[in-house]
């Protein structure tokens, strides 16, 4: 008996000690990734210095001295992720709440699985029929020389990001406790005055964790914003500039530059760049949901 | 129960070893450069221009002989195995250096510096890719001005000249749209080399991410310029016409006798002296069969 306790405490033990290094070797993967990083594009943020790469407005990587500024990627990159968020958030929301209150046990049965779905379609598929059909349409219907735009790419990047914001969303309706629901119906108010008034203000913290989880998504996306965007290096002066957001600079430009170059480093640093703020996003997004849980709470 | 937990053990195990092991893994890579003979398969990777030639030519290869022995009665019964994969000219240079490939596929002027990495080892030739000035054929600069000078074209890509008109009166008052490949790339170093020696490309000009795609932005817009492979503008005669660049047209006999001056050697390099396999890979590749398989494809091929 005391044998076999003794047996199965060193088993325990294994397993503990074999989950913990797994864990730490996953957290471990993203230290090396950020790391290497740093240390790839070292050089730029010692020698060019990181103010003058965040602001500078020319990137001319391959000039003689290489002009090395990605201003033009930076603004392209918030602006295309916030056009996004401004088209799929009013759809979004009203989809969560649609699905949450009002929709039929049914319909929201089939709906759910629909907008999943949409999650597992590879990015350059959207890309690809963006490029196809968005870039062509503009270019008829509105004369333009060239259709690619951040608002193309915005437009595409809002439809890949919806399915998020919707299950996100909808979660955090659900979470909030049915008692308010049973206090505002004995009170007589109307299901829309209820959905409104009371289960939004109740979800609205969860609500924006589904929006800044969607807006990292609509940051780091590649094949959609390089097929979209035009790719062009003037700084965005509208929504319906070209541009090109950091992560099609990086698709497009790592395969030839020259290992050990400024431009290959100067890559590296503008995705040490783009890591960095998708990193601040989740960190965002953690604090909020932390809030949330404790602002239920306290109502 | 037991081997169960003793599989995950060993898997943890050579997990952290793997981990371990990607800190020093390229060193040892360098050290073992004189490649051993029983390697079973060669691997090539590079330049997304040269890949679809090198990976028909491998196929056509393993078709016919099968096994090594067939090649070469000296090779063991084998069978044959090539790997092809694109990335980049550069990524196809820095592979082949770091041995993660036999031979990159390189498609531009090697630099003096780039070139006396390979001078010990293999820096083959195979074709020249020549870039053609495309337009849609529905634009009417086709017929109105079907040669362009070398400071039309700079003023163009420069962004000097924005409208069509400002380029001949009787074209249509529209934007020129200008297409490139990434500022850096094989195509654009020999644009720059070739037409706009050293000014800038405008900084309005669409970055098309690859050359097919560069093609069909010619295709599909009529307003559009841009550089454009041989292979590819001979691919579709009817949906891209070339225009000649200072009275020359961009055709094989003006290429071969070196008239037609932007473009590109097609180049298969590595540090090191092929085997007896990649040896006979190589000689297959300049053989008939091989350069066939580059002017197939709308290239030039090689004449020695």
């Amino acid at each position: 008996m005391h044998l076999a306790q003794s047996k199965t405490n060193t088993r325990e033990k294994f397993f503990v000690a074999g989950i913990t290094i797994i864990a730490a070797l996953s957290s471990l993967l993203l230290i090396a990734v950020v790391f290497f990083m740093l240390q790839e594009s070292l050089p730029i943020w010692l020698d060019t210095g990181g103010f003058k790469f965040l602001t500078g407005a020319n990137w001319r990587p391959v000039a003689v001295p290489p002009k090395l500024g990605i201003a033009p990627m930076l603004v392209s990159t918030m602006w295309v992720a916030l056009g996004a968020l401004l088209i799929a958030a009013p759809l979004g929301f009203g989809c969560a709440i649609f699905m949450a209150e009002f929709a039929p046990a049914w319909l929201a049965a089939v709906i759910r699985p629909v907008l999943n779905m949409l999650t597992g379609i590879p990015s350059v598929v959207y890309g690809f029929l963006g490029a196809a059909v968005l870039v062509k349409f503009f270019e008829v219907t509105f004369d333009l020389a060239s259709g690619e735009s951040l608002f193309a790419a915005s437009l595409v990047l809002a439809v890949m990001v919806l399915p998020f914001i919707v299950a996100n969303s909808e979660a955090a309706l659900r979470a909030v406790p049915a008692e308010y629901r049973y206090a505002g119906l004995s009170l007589g108010v109307s299901k829309p005055y209820f959905a409104l008034h009371i289960l939004v203000p109740m979800a609205r913290k969860g609500m924006l964790g589904a929006l800044v989880l969607a807006f990292g998504r609509a940051m780091g996306e590649t094949m959609a914003v390089l097929m979209l965007a035009g790719n062009t290096l003037l700084v965005p002066t509208s929504w319906f500039s070209k541009g090109e957001p950091l992560p099609a600079l990086i698709a497009l430009e790592l395969g030839s530059a020259t290992p050990g170059t400024l431009h290959y480093q100067a890559l590296f640093a503008a995705g040490l760049v783009l890591v960095v703020l998708v990193i601040a996003v989740n960190v965002i997004i953690n604090i909020i949901l932390r809030r949330t849980r404790s602002g239920v709470n306290s109502i | 129960m037991k081997t169960k937990r003793l599989l995950s053990i060993l898997l943890v195990a050579a997990m952290s070893l793997f981990l371990l092991s990607g800190c020093t893994g390229e060193q040892q890579g360098a050290d073992n450069n004189p490649a051993p003979e029983q390697k079973s398969s060669i691997k090539i990777g590079g330049s997304s221009t040269l890949a679809p030639i090198i990976a028909k030519c491998a196929d056509n290869f393993t078709e016919e002989f099968k096994t090594w022995d067939k090649v070469d009665a000296s090779l063991p019964e084998e069978p044959i195995v090539i790997f092809v994969s694109t990335g980049g000219s550069g990524f196809g240079m820095k592979s082949a250096v770091d041995g993660t490939f036999d031979f990159g596929m390189v498609s531009k002027d090697l630099k003096d510096e780039e070139k006396a990495q390979f001078a010990d080892g293999t820096n083959v030739q195979l074709g020249s890719d020549v870039l053609d000035i495309a337009v849609n054929p529905s634009n009417p600069v086709a017929q109105v001005k079907p040669d362009l000078t070398t400071e039309e074209l700079k003023a163009i890509f420069s962004g000097e000249i924005k409208n069509w008109n400002q380029l001949d009166a009787s074209l249509p008052d529209r934007a020129i749209v200008v297409a490139v490949r990434d500022l850096g790339g094989g195509a654009s170093e020999v644009f720059d080399k070739a037409v706009m020696k050293g000014t800038p490309i405008s900084p309005e000009a669409l970055q098309i991410p690859s050359m097919g795609a560069l093609a069909g932005k010619v295709m599909d817009n009529a307003d559009t310029i841009g550089y454009v492979s041989s292979g590819l503008v001979n691919q579709n005669p009817d949906k891209i016409t070339a225009l000649s660049v200072d009275g020359i047209a961009p055709t094989v006999e003006n290429i071969v006798a070196g008239k037609y001056t932007i473009g590109r050697p097609l180049l298969l390099v590595s540090p090191n002296k092929p085997d007896s396999k990649e040896k006979a890979f190589l000689d297959y590749l300049q053989s008939e069969k091989g350069l066939k398989v580059v002017e197939e494809m709308g290239y030039i091929p090689f004449s020695k």
